[in-house]
């Protein structure tokens, strides 16, 4: 579904990535593991086309999305949703305006009635009822924007979910109920996601398969079990501070 | 030179940015509840600026002329000069500059919150121009905006003129209209017209292009800001500067 080969990233004399190479099968969840700076946003910007590599290639679908130009990578943007570290919620809007915004500008002309029903019911799939409709981004705490974040991402019915640190800033319980959305939009929707995160815990819980960046590079890839057994020494300290508090 | 550098690659990227604007004018879907909405924010919440400022313009235009004119014996002129003086010159440039203190730095700042919020990002993300969905609507808006709002600053100038003329300076209002309409020719109007018109497409570009290159969390939206209202203020001066040099050097 998604494969990602040899990816190089400078800006300027900073080499961000180099060489990262992960494929993730459809329907399947992959997170990205690694610590503040290791590139894993960079990485996920170039699987939606925000980033063009320096080199190395992505593809969606068998389409190379870094090759992808104007209209084209519109076009194939719609692939995709995406739910980002700050929610990325329009704050002129409310949450009804916000979840429906895809639905109004990728299906034109879906009847009013239509877009509303989507819209319920992708609130419904994230727990969130009638009552934040009319609500703006400001009103909500984080935890509700994260989850209003998911609907829109998931109201056009993409193949593929991005979650940029979904649980990042978000107390133990919220974390566990965002985790829980992206089993449950895995299981319920079928679509692929790629998780990138530094929290431990949930890349644990949610992924399928798991891969750690580290200085640019992928130091440990595989099933969750896989990347634990890893004898990489960062991967090794990185798991480590998280298993001993276990 | 480093510095020269980096500014002249981002008056680059600005143009790229200002071509890109006009090439997705052109192409569907089309939005105008979004044109509409930025007329207001732009036309609408800038009437009352425009207006006072135009009123009193006019009004300490007429006393300074007067005092000046009174001493030659052509009191009756005043009218006349005010009205060239605001529709060539102050009526465009002061509307320009009242715009950019109002609705360009909210533009600005606006989407400079976009942008590092990410906003700008997951409306890409949704297949969504930000150009054609953001920066189109405020570039018409303001083409349609300024030139408006430079007549009402005429009008009400003029206004702002008569009053003083004829009741604080008692100038004749015979003669006040009469070597008005002498001196003012239609050119003269749609001369401050097409500047402002130039004005209203630079004004939305570089704001625009400052909110959409901020970076750096809210100190990079406020410094954004500032970029915008000096660059815009200055652009409209040197504007006009430019557009009155090749319009005299051709005569009225």
């Amino acid at each position: 579904m998604i494969q990602i080969d040899d990816l190089w990233k400078s800006f300027g004399d900073h080499e961000v990535l180099k060489g990262v190479t992960a494929h993730i099968d459809k329907g399947t969840t992959f997170v990205v593991l690694g610590g503040s700076g290791s590139g894993k946003t960079v990485l996920m910007k170039h699987v939606i086309g925000l980033l063009k590599p320096d080199r190395g290639t992505v593809r969606v679908n068998g389409i190379e999305i870094d090759k992808l130009e104007g209209r084209e990578l519109t076009e194939a943007r719609r692939m995709f949703g995406m739910v980002f570290q700050g929610a990325a919620l329009f704050d002129s809007m409310n949450v009804f305006d916000n979840v429906a915004f895809p639905l109004r500008e990728r299906k034109r002309g879906m009847p009013a009635d239509e877009v509303r029903a989507r819209v319920i019911d992708k609130l419904k799939v994230v727990d969130l009822g009638e009552d934040v409709l009319t609500k703006f981004p400001a009103e909500l705490s984080g935890g509700m924007r994260k989850r209003v974040s998911l609907a829109r991402a998931l109201v056009s019915e993409p193949q593929v979910v991005l979650y940029d640190e979904p649980t990042t800033g978000l107390d133990p319980i919220t974390t566990d109920y965002v985790d829980d959305m992206i089993v449950s939009a895995k299981e319920r929707l079928g679509v692929t996601s790629m998780v990138i995160s530094h929290d431990i815990a949930s890349a644990f819980k949610v992924a399928d398969r798991l891969a750690v960046l580290y200085d640019g590079r992928i130091a440990a890839q595989g099933t969750p079990d896989e990347v634990r057994a890893s004898t990489h020494p960062f991967v090794q300290r990185f798991l480590s501070l998280w298993f001993k508090k276990q | 030179m480093g510095r020269l550098r980096a500014a002249l690659e981002d008056f680059g990227r600005m143009l790229l940015f200002a071509v890109e604007t006009v090439a997705w004018l052109f192409r569907p879907p089309f939005r105008p509840e979004l044109v509409l909405a930025q007329m207001a924010a732009i036309g609408v919440g800038s009437t009352f600026i425009v207006a006072t400022t135009g009123t009193f313009a006019g009004m300490v235009l007429a006393l300074q002329f007067q005092y000046a004119m009174g001493q030659l014996g052509a009191d009756g002129y005043v009218g006349g000069s005010v009205a060239v003086a605001l529709s060539r010159e102050l009526a465009p440039v002061f509307t320009a500059l009242m715009i950019i203190g109002r609705s360009g730095s909210a533009i600005s700042t606006e989407l400079g919150t976009m942008r590092v919020t990410e906003q700008i990002d997951a409306m890409e993300t949704m297949a969504v121009s930000p150009i054609q969905y953001l920066v189109a609507p405020r570039l018409v808006a303001s083409l349609m905006m300024f030139p408006v709002l430079t007549m009402l600053f005429n009008v009400l100038g003029f206004g702002g003129a008569y009053l003083m003329g004829i009741y604080v300076s008692a100038i004749p209002p015979g003669p006040f209209i009469a070597h008005t309409r002498e001196l003012v020719v239609p050119g003269d109007i749609l001369h401050g017209l097409a500047k402002s018109l130039v004005f209203g497409a630079a004004v939305a570009v570089i704001t625009c292009w400052r909110g959409f290159s901020a970076s750096g969390g809210a100190k990079g939206v406020g410094d954004g800001t500032t970029r915008a209202v000096v660059m815009s203020s200055i652009s409209v001066l040197v504007m006009d500067y430019a557009f009155t040099l090749v319009s005299v050097g051709g005569g009225r």
